[in-house]
């Protein structure tokens, strides 16, 4: 038994040290994961908004409005915070963001304002109906690949 | 020997002579278009379909921006790099002295208003298939947008491939006026393809090219390296695009993947000119892209 703790914390130490030292070699490993979490919910939530679009879900006037809040309180959150200059493709694991995010800065951030007005919009269709949802899929869309265009590098 | 000499240079001067004929711009007549007159109205869409403005616009020109057909934006190949020409109303820069046979000429032939071979950059190989009152509409539209008096900028393409005559010969080996899905097609998959292959010129990025560049119809979507060296073009027949025909409408539309990730890279210039055309449109792509040939690779 006593053993087993030993073991157990000395793995633990390891682990830890491990992920500190990770860290200390990747000073942007947190913001990137971040940064991933936050379109990862937003994904999430388009899930919800775009089945009741398609019609493959039934029109849930809460679901879509608790979906729609998220995703215009997660465009609220985006800024500069989660995009320290540096932490782009090839020099922060596991980035794809593109460094003319920093060049052009001001353009960035005004499409991150397209995408807090979009994400507006929808929530007002998502109080409304399945179809206006569906017509504010479009321009919600439209938002997101505007940025992904211009400052992320395409997977494949 | 100087007999054998003799022979030689007559062999070589056969063969320059036959290079010159099948390599000389075939100009089929272009009679057709002396009786039409194009709709701008009606052309808006076919500009959209066709994408003119992906690449004519100016780099990174977005929104009203887009309308200004000025060119500069620059597309790497392996045969060098191609610069979009300017082809706004500009009656010196642009093409705002043209008629509208030699506007057809240029855009379904792949001719210049001097007679010379236009590089494929230029997808003639898909245009040549668009319906004459299309082409007529599409003119109309272009004249209505604003002119620039930016310069075009010259290619960036070394020997042999700056010997524009030689784009006589690769056009008769490649361009073909027939379409890749044969069949009995309804009107909304003949509609889809007529988007497809006709106008949105799918298959120049997404079917792969053999050594000279010329598209393998055989292999007809089936993904192909990124021009631009980065990845690549996915495989979008129904072997590797798994996705309904209600998924490929909304990435159409929104851009948005069935995981919803969003479309990048130049796929949104795409997405964004398909968002501007009917649902039917969308619609009409979705259902031709379930007709075309699985392909494995």
């Amino acid at each position: 038994m006593k053993t087993k703790l030993v073991a157990f914390t000395l793995l633990a130490s390891i682990s830890a040290f491990a992920s500190f030292a990770q860290d200390a070699a990747d000073p942007f490993a947190d913001v990137v994961e971040t940064r991933h979490g936050l379109m990862l919910q937003m994904a999430s939530d388009l899930g919800t908004l775009g089945g009741m679009a398609k019609g493959t879900a039934a029109y849930d006037q809460a679901a879509a409005t608790q979906a729609a809040s998220n995703i215009a309180a997660i465009a609220s959150v985006l800024s500069m915070a989660q995009f320290p200059a540096g932490s782009e493709t090839g020099a922060a694991a596991d980035s794809y963001a593109l460094a003319d995010i920093w060049t052009k800065q001001d353009d960035f951030l005004s499409k991150i304002t397209d995408l807090n007005n979009a994400a507006g919009m929808m929530k007002m269709a998502a109080a409304t109906d399945a179809n206006a949802i569906k017509g504010s899929m479009a321009q919600l869309g439209g938002a997101c690949s505007a940025c992904h265009k211009s400052y992320r590098q395409p997977e494949s | 020997m100087v007999g054998f000499l003799t022979k030689v240079a007559g062999v070589g001067l056969i063969g320059l002579a036959g290079f010159w004929v099948i390599s000389a711009p075939a100009l089929p007549s272009m009679a057709v278009y002396d009786g039409l007159t194009g709709d701008a109205k009606a052309g808006e869409p076919v500009f959209w379909a066709a994408g003119c403005a992906s690449c004519h616009a100016a780099p990174d020109a977005e929104k009203d921006a887009q309308l200004v057909l000025q060119g500069g934006q620059a597309f790497p190949s392996a045969f060098g790099t191609f610069i979009a020409p300017n082809i706004t109303p500009d009656p010196v820069q642009g093409i705002g002295g043209w008629s509208l046979p030699e506007f057809a000429m240029a855009v379904t032939q792949g001719v210049g208003r001097n007679g010379e071979h236009l590089y494929p950059a230029l997808p003639y190989a898909a245009y040549n298939k668009m319906a004459p009152q299309d082409v007529a509409n599409l003119w109309a539209f272009i004249q209505t947008l604003p002119a620039s008096a930016t310069p075009s900028q010259p290619h960036q393409v070394g020997f042999p491939f700056n010997i524009r005559r030689s784009l006589g010969v690769w056009k008769r080996m490649f361009v073909k006026n027939d379409w890749v899905v044969q069949g009995d097609l309804t009107p909304e998959q003949s509609r889809g393809r007529y988007i497809a292959e006709a106008l949105a010129h799918c298959g120049e990025c997404h079917s792969p090219r053999n050594a000279l560049g010329g598209i393998k119809r055989d292999q007809w979507l089936a993904g192909a390296p990124n021009p631009d060296g980065k990845g690549r073009v996915p495989n979008i027949t129904p072997a590797k695009l798994s996705w309904s025909e209600d998924d490929i409408v909304e990435y159409l539309t929104s851009g948005f993947t069935p995981e919803y990730d969003s479309v990048g890279g130049h796929m949104v210039h795409v997405v964004e000119n398909m968002a501007r055309l009917p649902e039917s449109d969308r619609r009409a792509v979705a259902a031709y892209l379930k007709l075309v040939a699985p392909q494995q690779n």
